[in-house]
């Protein structure tokens, strides 16, 4: 009696269970039938079919002129046929011959590697050796004015790097090259070849120009270490120094490694500077082989040296994600030990604020200093009252036998800030968009693989030099293919390099805007009843109005200093403000292209700051991406 | 709302992963206020976005009364917006570009309601809540608490057939969280909406629902009223995830090697001699008793000598703590304990405290009738 009793309790009590009994259970679904449910959700909404769309833009903007500039550096070139005895488009070795073993192979491939190596790698060594110390100085220390420091030795990234080659022959220009002299061959000392070209202003200007990434990298790492390591160690009996060797080093090696590969990737892509210091003197890099190649129509060597430093631009690259990945390992982001504690620098304050001061004026105010007093003196280096004229900017009626006008008069210089607006202007508008949407698809899309897609394609331009990426675009659109007409000389196809060449900033933009943003109050509105259409004009884009304005205005900023896709992409009716300032370069106007180039860096470093003032956000925070 | 009802639901999110839901059956009644409780990973919030649309499934369905609203085998799916249900986020998830009205009024707005009734129905659920003020403020000048509430609100507008909750209270001090506790409740009877409460706090789900699924990997291990889960766990994940301290649990083992354990096993096998196949059994630390004495414990309880390690106040009771060679119990009383740490005291607790679990950790129901029904002989 007890016992039934027990049981029927047992059974009303525990429903669930005794209504499971009575169920019959649920069919497993067949693979068709979850593949169909699963169709059903993803193509539901739009998401998935604008991912679908975007990733076949992106493939052909991205992906097919890089297959298409790989393909040429095999295939026979136009006017090759006869040489070779075969057709056009036909498989061949000979340019990887002619690039890696033949007789100019030294001059075509193996001097400019071994030349961009040693750049590089003089650049990294220098910019190391400053920032490791003014990033310490910066954030860890009670240097005099430091906060002062942490904007003002940041600058120099802001501005396009060749800037500062130009200040580099305003000064140092010697007479081995025509046109105006340098300051110091005007005042009677004529500066050596190696001091003047080549190598050694090369490497000493990338070094300052890269300087900063190894101050913001460096810096945010060693702003984020977790002081209570440190006091550890202290506490164990560990005297500074060995806590710095044996403990902070250690843990700061990924964010070194990291700006070592980053500066290593941009020194392999960076165009201005060794063109107009290395031309004069013959010093080629990989990246003006590469323009030689591509200036005297070697297609298919240019084909050859494009894809070696895309290959290159990869492997470095791929070198830096697992130093990332590894640097995830130990992360020292502390909550409560984090905080910013200062090293007191006693006697050596005065003498490290001066060395930060020192670099401050090499790297930001003697360059600009040079170049603004350039643009308004006929003689180098006279200085005197009558040798000062504003000519150079608004005047009129000038005896020379081109640019007639000042240059802020001259017609050519609006309708190349004209086509700067315009052509990047519109390039960053689209990629900043795409970018959004991109971030958008990448996180929402129930459909992985597409989110994967998505991810690595629009990224893949950060691998590529932006001088090989020209070079890609080139060989794909310089001839009509299937619906597409010739690009070459119109705006379209800068606009289309520069969408895509943009690409990896916007999208990485979008995606992290969107994962900040997070699926919450996007679902909210989905539970309050909101369809696909109605969310994103009434949630996600007022939300995302901010980073949308920066998508746009960060490569809207790196679009108007950029000049390795123009130089390739651009002919005179499309000149955009860096190749205008080139060719003033080429034509020995002295004046007048630094007072373009004054122009770009202005208008860079105020864009910067506009975006840093909108977004709230620290450039350091881009950087490391 | 009609009943909802999850049948053989299941939740993958890869080919290769373990199940984050599987074959979940689900019945949640109209009016009903029932709480998923569960550890985190357990597959409880996946559970309340399946039925609120955001998680498809990997198999199974879900029916709302007599209609399918996701099914995999029948291909069908009803998408979030249209399934007429409330959620309230974790994060609350509150709009930040919108005004605390326009966050409360942005469902009605979506349903095309007149102006008049819109602005009656905010009114209505803003007053309830006690948000009226904050009208014209943006969620981020609002407190935790006071954007819960908004949270609420919002979704409490548009009058939805069953509201979810995903863990709402735990992002709030304990004092916020029991006044929150208290308003649910209230909110439960004044709107006579259906309530799916999830969360990982056993007291949260004690005081707030009628109905309580505990669920562990995935799994449902068992539903039922708030007392039934107390007083009778159907397995032993149940019985040590609800209570606190835990419950004491002895598992019977080699005989010899765990001193307590064997000392229980020979009294059921003496008073019960019916009883078969325990594994373990558990007792309530506040079912169990102590006293210095051996004459002072009850007849036909369970007992034993062990040594007083610890006396922990927790504020108007106090838990002892109590070893022997190879156990540590936990015992709560109420009264000033009048013991210290090295005495030796016997505790005991009566047969019906007793709860027996099989070898698989299953509770044996036929030994609930025998220990709480006959006495013991």
């Amino acid at each position: 009696m007890l016992w039934l009793r027990g049981d029927i309790m047992a059974l009303l009590s525990e429903r669930a269970k005794g209504e499971a009994l009575v169920r019959k259970p649920v069919t497993a679904p067949s693979a068709w039938q979850a593949w169909r449910y699963r169709l059903k959700v993803a193509l539901r909404e739009p998401t998935t079919l604008i991912g679908v769309l975007t990733a076949l833009i992106f493939t052909y903007l991205i992906v097919v002129p890089i297959i298409s500039i790989v393909l040429d550096a095999v295939r026979v070139q136009f006017g090759h046929e006869r040489r070779l005895g075969k057709d056009v488009g036909d498989l061949t070795l000979y340019y990887l011959d002619r690039a890696f073993f033949s007789p100019v192979a030294t001059d075509l491939f193996w001097r400019p590697l071994l030349n961009t190596l040693t750049v590089a790698l003089g650049a990294i060594s220098l910019s190391l050796v400053i920032g490791t110390v003014l990033a310490w100085l910066i954030s860890r220390t009670d240097m005099f004015g430091r906060r002062w420091f942490a904007t003002a030795l940041i600058v120099p990234y802001m501005l396009p790097a060749w800037t500062f080659a130009l200040a580099w022959t305003t000064l140092f220009k010697n007479r081995t090259i025509g046109g105006q002299p340098g300051w110091f061959e005007a005042m009677g000392l004529t500066p050596p070849d190696w001091v003047a070209y080549g190598r050694f202003p090369i490497t000493i200007i990338l070094a300052l120009h890269y300087t900063p990434f190894v101050i913001l990298l460096f810096g945010s790492a060693l702003r984020r270490f977790d002081s209570q390591l440190e006091d550890s160690a202290r506490i164990l009996g560990a005297h500074r120094y060995q806590v710095a060797v044996q403990v902070i080093l250690p843990l700061m090696r990924p964010a070194l490694m990291s700006a070592m590969v980053l500066i290593f990737a941009k020194c392999l892509g960076e165009f201005g500077v060794p063109y107009v210091l290395g031309l004069p003197v013959k010093f080629e890099v990989l990246s003006t082989s590469l323009f030689r190649s591509i200036a005297s129509r070697q297609t298919g060597v240019a084909g050859v040296v494009a894809a070696s430093i895309m290959l290159i631009g990869i492997i470095t690259l791929m070198i830096d994600a697992r130093l990332v990945r590894e640097a995830r390992r130990f992360v020292t982001i502390g909550s409560k030990g984090s905080m910013n504690r200062q090293s007191r620098l006693g006697k050596m304050r005065l003498p490290a604020t001066g060395f930060a001061a020192t670099i401050f004026i090499l790297s930001v105010g003697m360059p600009l200093l040079t170049l603004a007093l350039s643009t308004v003196m006929k003689m180098p280096a006279k200085f005197t009252l009558d040798n000062f004229t504003l000519d150079y900017w608004i005047g009129t009626d000038l005896h020379t036998v081109a640019l007639q006008t000042g240059i802020l008069l001259s017609p050519e210089l609006w309708a190349a800030a004209k086509n700067t607006m315009m052509i990047v202007g519109l390039a960053s508008l689209v990629s900043g968009i795409l970018g959004l949407l991109v971030g958008y698809v990448v996180i929402r899309t129930p459909v992985r693989s597409l989110s994967v897609y998505l991810r690595q394609v629009t990224f893949l331009p950060y691998l590529v030099p932006g001088i090989a990426f020209a070079a890609a675009y080139l060989s794909l659109f310089a001839v009509p293919r299937g619906p597409m007409p010739a690009l070459y000389g119109t705006v379209t196809i800068l606009v289309l390099a520069l969408i895509a060449d943009q690409m990896p900033y916007a999208s990485r933009a979008g995606i992290s805007a969107m994962t900040q943003l997070g699926k919450d109050p996007e679902e909210a509105a989905q539970i309050a009843g909101a369809g696909w259409f109605r969310r994103m004009i009434s949630i996600v884009i007022p939300i995302q109005k901010g980073s949308l304005v920066t998508g746009v205005l960060l490569p809207f900023i790196s679009g108007i200093k950029g000049l390795s896709l123009f130089v390739i992409l651009a002919v005179p009716s499309t000149d955009v403000l860096t190749t205008y300032s080139l060719r003033l370069v080429d034509y020995h106007y002295t004046q007048a292209a630094n007072a373009v180039v004054l122009i770009i860096a202005a208008i860079a470093y105020f864009g910067t700051l506009l975006a840093q003032k909108m977004t709230r956000t620290n450039l350091a925070e881009g950087l490391g991406s | 709302m009609p009943t909802i009802n999850l049948r053989g639901a299941q939740k993958n999110y890869g080919v290769n992963s373990a199940n984050a839901v599987s074959d979940l059956d689900l019945e949640i009644r109209n009016g009903e206020f029932m709480c998923l409780l569960g550890p985190s990973g357990c597959g409880k919030t996946t559970t309340l976005r399946m039925i609120a649309g955001l998680e498809n499934l990997s198999g199974g369905e879900i029916r709302v009364g007599d209609r399918i609203i996701d099914s995999v085998v029948d291909g069908i799916f009803v998408p979030p917006e249209k399934r007429e249900m409330g959620l309230v986020f974790q994060s609350y998830a509150l709009w930040p570009h919108l005004t605390i009205e326009r966050n409360t009024d942005f469902g009605l707005r979506l349903r095309k309601l007149p102006k008049a009734e819109r602005e009656a129905r905010v009114e209505r659920v803003m007053q309830a809540l006690d948000i009226a003020k904050y009208r014209d403020r943006y969620p981020s000048q609002l407190s935790g608490g006071q954007q819960q509430r908004v949270a609420l609100a919002r979704m409490l507008a548009v009058n939805p057939g069953v509201l979810l909750l995903d863990e709402p209270l735990s992002n709030l001090d304990a004092r916020l969280r029991l006044e929150m506790r208290a308003e649910l409740k209230r909110l439960h009877k004044e709107f006579k909406t259906t309530i799916v409460f999830v969360t990982h706090d056993q007291w949260e789900a004690m005081t707030l629902a009628t109905t309580i699924a505990v669920m562990n990997e995935g799994t449902l291990q068992q539903m039922g009223t708030p007392n039934d889960i107390y007083d009778r766990p159907a397995n032993r994940f149940v019985a040590e995830f609800v209570g606190s301290p835990p419950i004491n649990i002895l598992t019977f083992g080699k005989p010899g090697v765990s001193d307590v354990a064997d000392k229980a096993k020979a009294y059921l096998a003496a008073g019960y001699p019916r009883l078969r196949g325990i594994g373990s059994i558990g007792m309530r630390p506040e079912a169990m008793g102590y006293t210095a004495k051996l004459e002072d414990v009850p007849q036909g309880s369970f007992s034993g000598e062990m040594t007083v390690t610890g006396v922990l106040p927790t504020g108007g009771s106090w838990i002892l703590e109590l070893r022997s060679e190879n156990h540590t119990l936990f015992l709560t009383t109420h009264a000033l304990p009048r013991v210290d740490s090295g005495e030796r005291v016997f505790f005991y607790a009566p047969p019906e405290a007793l709860h027996a679990f099989d070898a698989d950790g299953q509770r044996i129901t036929e030994a609930d009738a025998l220990l709480r029904n006959s006495t013991y002989n």
